[in-house]
């Protein structure tokens, strides 16, 4: 089966009609026609997750996010810059197809990110989650202790969290990635991956920590971006060996980037 | 001349009839006119779309003290009201997002409401100064920033974002950074904890991917507020992969802008001697789940 064909099949299941103008969902390097010998799926093409990819025999890779450090993958900037000069060397010489799905998953029903990051958290019932954030009810807690869960859970070092931990919580609302929601009048605790901390369109971490100061119960848990989108990568996985039987898939992590 | 609170009131309702006699005493000194010294030390275009201006409070009321800080909290705004400092001038927004107040959110929202009202009970006036501190020649966030860290003297050239250290490792820079900071659970690192660090590049505020691969190579460790993490984070892990000893640490948007506030506190101290600046640290606002 080739790149193409895997892409072809993923197109024909996805559920939604494909908008051929997403300059995310498209293949980002390597041969669409060369032959698949395993799929690799990830959250970012980070150069450590392509290297363990490649040791494992996988040579497609399918990921959520860039590869190129920025959104676009737009490589105008960087033709002579000698870290992207190595990396795309290393995808050609080992014969990496490398194609992006990220679009089209946060269309989906359900929304796998969402799916795999309310499960990571250890949040019941957000089986059937698309992107649209919905509050989920747990029983009464701490913020505190409720985030010490989470960061168990999930495992991120580098999670931050706004708010009083001694406020009681209840009410949860969470979006992964860069899709962290907006705190709400009804929801106590906003569980996002990333956002601008501040002058953007809402600024949760100065609204929760005005809040907080209110006396209000507020919280705001920043997981990281890939910590939080992650785990629906595996559920990615899962999805695909229904319509691909005989290539093998593979969920091969990226790394948390952080240390603190 | 010492006149009680209750004999002003009196005087002050005579007044209203009467009309003031200006003789030699001072005419008060209102926000705005602290505000058109600003501008007018400052220089440039002041449009009143920009993110620049008042944002809460009435310009027309007497100043009796100033305050600086990186971002006006309910915080911030309670220590200013606590110490006599009723002109506050904030480096980020103050009603959570760059469109100030309705829409980032809505009228009647409770936060928005309780935070309007401590303003106007406590007679306290907002004013943002982002992009013309920000764009001033002598590039005081990044001073400010290197002042706090005790790196002033090292500094390679005058304009420039370089610092040139005493040789120490990321991870006991990052130890130093913190508490130098007083930072609680904002600070992030990424890439090569063990490598020797002497050229450090500090950059308050956010950091662009153009000048993340433009200059990372020149340097052990970048320091900035905030970047992307499927860009800058991102380009630390890969190029910590490829094997280049550097390391990249975000200390948070606010905490790495709030020492270049202080500076301006000083500034402000200079522009405007008749009532005092102090400045009001926003602080870390997160802290780490353990």
């Amino acid at each position: 089966m080739t790149a193409q064909e895997v892409v072809d099949l993923i197109k024909k299941n996805v559920g939604v009609p494909w908008n051929e103008q997403s300059y995310r969902d498209t293949f980002k390097m390597g041969d669409p026609d060369a032959t698949v010998k395993g799929i690799a799926t990830t959250m970012m093409v980070t150069f450590d997750m392509l290297k363990r990819a490649n040791q494992a025999g996988l040579n497609m890779v399918i990921a959520h996010e860039d590869t190129f450090w920025n959104d676009r993958d737009d490589i105008k900037d960087l033709t002579s810059n000698p870290l992207y000069l190595l990396k795309t060397e290393y995808v050609k010489k080992n014969g990496i197809i490398i194609w992006r799905i990220h679009d089209h998953m946060h269309a989906m029903h359900p929304d796998f990110t969402v799916v795999g990051s309310l499960r990571s958290v250890g949040i019941k019932g957000g089986e059937d989650a698309v992107m649209r954030p919905r509050i989920y009810t747990i029983p009464e807690t701490t913020l505190g202790e409720f985030a010490a869960q989470v960061k168990l859970l999930t495992g991120a070092r580098g999670s931050r969290c706004v708010g009083n931990p001694k406020s009681k919580v209840s009410k949860i609302l969470l979006g992964p990635g860069y899709a962290t929601p907006r705190m709400t009048v009804e929801a106590d605790v906003v569980i996002g991956g990333e956002q601008q901390e501040a002058d953007g369109s809402f600024d949760n971490v100065e609204y929760v920590a005005d809040a907080a100061s209110l006396g209000m119960a507020k919280g705001l848990i920043m997981l990281g971006h890939v910590i939080s989108e992650q785990p629906g990568m595996e559920d990615l996985a899962k999805w695909m060996r229904t319509f691909i039987k005989d290539i093998p898939i593979q969920f091969v992590p990226a790394e948390e980037p952080f240390w603190t | 001349m010492n006149i009680s609170r209750r004999r002003f009131a009196h005087i002050a309702g005579t007044m209203a009839v009467t009309q003031l006699p200006v003789r030699g005493a001072a005419a008060p000194l209102t926000a705005q006119a602290i505000a058109d010294r600003m501008q007018s030390a400052l220089g440039g275009d002041w449009p009143a779309t920009g993110p620049d201006g008042f944002k809460a409070g009435d310009p027309a009321t007497p100043v009796k003290g100033l305050a600086t800080t990186a971002m006006a909290t309910m915080d911030v705004l309670k220590q200013a009201a606590q110490t006599g400092s009723n002109f506050i001038v904030t480096y980020e927004p103050t009603f959570f997002g760059r469109q100030e107040g309705p829409p980032a959110v809505a009228a009647d929202d409770p936060v928005f409401v309780a935070k309007k009202e401590f303003i106007e009970k406590n007679g306290l006036v907002v004013f943002r100064l982002h992009d013309h501190w920000q764009s001033r020649k002598e590039s005081d966030m990044t001073t400010g920033l290197a002042e706090a860290l005790g790196w002033s003297k090292y500094r390679v050239k005058p304009d420039d974002v370089i610092y040139s250290i005493q040789p120490a490792t990321a991870e006991d820079l990052v130890a130093v950074i913190r508490s130098k900071l007083k930072l609680r659970g904002g600070l992030r690192a990424v890439g090569d904890r063990k490598t020797t660090v002497r050229r450090v590049m500090l950059y308050p505020g956010v950091m662009t991917p153009a000048l993340m691969w433009q200059r990372y190579s020149e340097t052990d460790l970048m320091v900035t507020g905030e970047v992307r993490e499927w860009e800058n984070t991102h380009y630390a892990a890969d190029i910590f992969t490829a094997g280049e000893k550097r390391a990249l640490v975000t200390i948070g948007r606010v905490a790495s802008e709030d020492p270049g506030m202080r500076a301006c506190a000083g500034w402000l101290n200079a522009l405007v001697t008749e009532v005092q600046t102090q400045w009001i640290s926003a602080g870390d606002l997160y802290w780490r789940a353990v």
